[in-house]
């Protein structure tokens, strides 16, 4: 629920996933406008890439095992 | 003849029986409700029954704060109070002080009055609901550590994205100890910083589900930073927790379908997404390479040298119209002629001879066309088609 959501913001200056998405999706408007100059054109591909490639980095592909909150707070497999 | 008593004496009698007796004095009684009366006066009338007996009961209108709800047919209730006699009808009856719902009736009385007073708090209106992240990278679940709950939770979930960190908070999820379980397990993963908090169980009667009716478990999702998916029970059964958390699952599988997004989904996106930028800077590619062609075109256009042999193909096809026209002339003038010698032919004397006619001539040559040209034995010539005959006149006739 709602109340201490600021809090974090503050925190993840790596993006998430989804605000990386809405990134690509704005460098794809941009791409799609019929008058940007080839110059611009390759500048938002390379960094629409440069996007995507941080997208492949926050997935973090390592199958991950189930953790378990132990009675002294620390974690253990499950 | 024994004593003869009047009916007053005897109910009066058997009032004072019932009012020394200590246990009617204050006695409760579980039944269930039927024949229920509101009078206008404000004292409720009803009978208690169970399979096998029944008893009128009164409340009067000045004990009526015993009675926290509304009472209505074939509640099961606990009544406490007095059974008294009612002299004048000889009728005895029990005088009700307070009116509890019994049992599961208890529980749903304080389950309906939580979620009125809840709502009333506007604990659960949509504003404070947080919209449930759609990728995720660890899921925190409060719930039992055995049981079907968990097992489809981490199935799903795994099965769905198998980068996705789960944390589990083993809770206790039935019970007295169940509500400060479920609290802390909401404020640990909390701590962890999860994405996204699975809070739930699997089905269970009402009291088995309860702690997710409590106050304290409610306000604990509530106040909690991090979205919460309730999944308690089936599909059916919704409990103050469902009504406070961010989004409801019907089940516990269902909460983490809800949770994870399918990873093959990010994958297609993403796939997607190269596809469209390189399908999009190709189209600027290409758009930039038609303008140079169109300009390269307009360029050779205006060149001296395209200039130059778009003259001279002017010349010679003026050349050619010159030599065609010339052509047509000649035919014309050729065909022309051809009429004429036709016509002329048709005219000529000599085709005539070559029809069977023929022509003569006297000795020197001048045309005969009298008798009188000629004497009878002068020679003359005469023509036909291939050649000419010698002859002399044997003789004249008139015409």
């Amino acid at each position: 629920m709602a109340k201490k959501k600021e809090e974090k913001t503050e925190k993840e200056q790596v993006l998430s996933l989804e605000e990386t998405f809405a990134q690509i999706e704005e460098v794809i408007g941009r791409l799609e406008a019929e008058d940007i100059t080839l110059e611009q054109s390759f500048a938002e591909y390379n960094r629409g890439m440069a996007l995507l490639a941080q997208c492949n980095e926050t997935i973090d592909r390592v199958e991950k095992k189930v953790l378990k909150i132990n009675e002294d707070g620390g974690l253990d497999e499950f | 003849m024994q004593n003869v008593y009047t009916v007053a004496q005897v109910n009066s009698y058997i009032r004072n029986m019932f009012t020394q007796d200590f246990m009617l004095q204050k006695v409760r009684i579980r039944g269930e409700v039927s024949n229920c009366k509101y009078h206008t006066s404000g004292h409720i009338y009803f009978t208690l029954k169970d399979e096998k007996s029944a008893i009128s009961c009164v409340m009067f209108s000045s004990d009526r704060r015993g009675l926290p709800f509304r009472m209505t047919e074939g509640q099961q209730v606990v009544v406490s109070g007095s059974v008294d006699v009612y002299e004048r009808d000889g009728k005895y009856q029990l005088y009700a002080r307070q009116i509890e719902l019994d049992g599961i009736g208890a529980l749903y009385e304080r389950y309906e009055r939580l979620k009125a007073e809840l709502a009333e708090r506007g604990m659960f209106d949509e504003a404070y609901k947080r919209p449930i992240p759609r990728y995720i990278r660890v899921l925190g679940v409060v719930t039992a550590e055995t049981g079907a709950a968990v097992r489809d939770i981490i199935n799903v979930a795994t099965r769905r994205n198998p980068y996705v960190q789960v944390i589990l908070y083993p809770a206790t999820v039935q019970g007295e100890a169940a509500a400060p379980s479920i609290i802390n397990g909401i404020h640990a993963l909390e701590r962890l910083q999860t994405d996204t908090i699975i809070v739930g169980r699997g089905g269970g009667s009402i009291e088995d589900l309860w702690a997710f009716n409590e106050e304290a478990v409610a306000q604990a999702v509530f106040d909690c930073s991090v979205p919460v998916i309730s999944a308690v029970g089936h599909e059916t059964d919704v409990t103050i927790t469902d009504f406070v958390a961010d989004l409801r699952a019907p089940t516990p599988s269902a909460a983490a379908e809800l949770a994870v997004c399918d990873f093959r989904q990010i994958e297609e996106r993403m796939e997607e997404y190269e596809a469209t930028m390189q399908h999009l800077c190709r189209r600027t590619i290409q758009r930039y390479r038609n303008r140079a062609a169109q300009y390269g075109m307009r360029l050779r256009y205006l060149s001296p040298l395209h200039i130059l042999r778009t003259k001279k193909t002017q010349a010679v096809s003026l050349e050619e119209h010159l030599q065609a026209a010339m052509e047509g002339k000649l035919q014309e003038v050729r065909h022309r002629l051809a009429l004429y010698a036709a016509q002329m032919k048709g005219l000529s004397p000599l085709d005539k001879l070559s029809q069977g006619y023929a022509y003569a001539s006297d000795a020197t040559g001048k045309t005969l066309s009298s008798v009188e040209q000629v004497a009878v034995g002068e020679q003359i010539q005469v023509y036909v088609k291939d050649g000419s005959l010698l002859a002399q006149v044997q003789e004249k006739r008139n015409g």
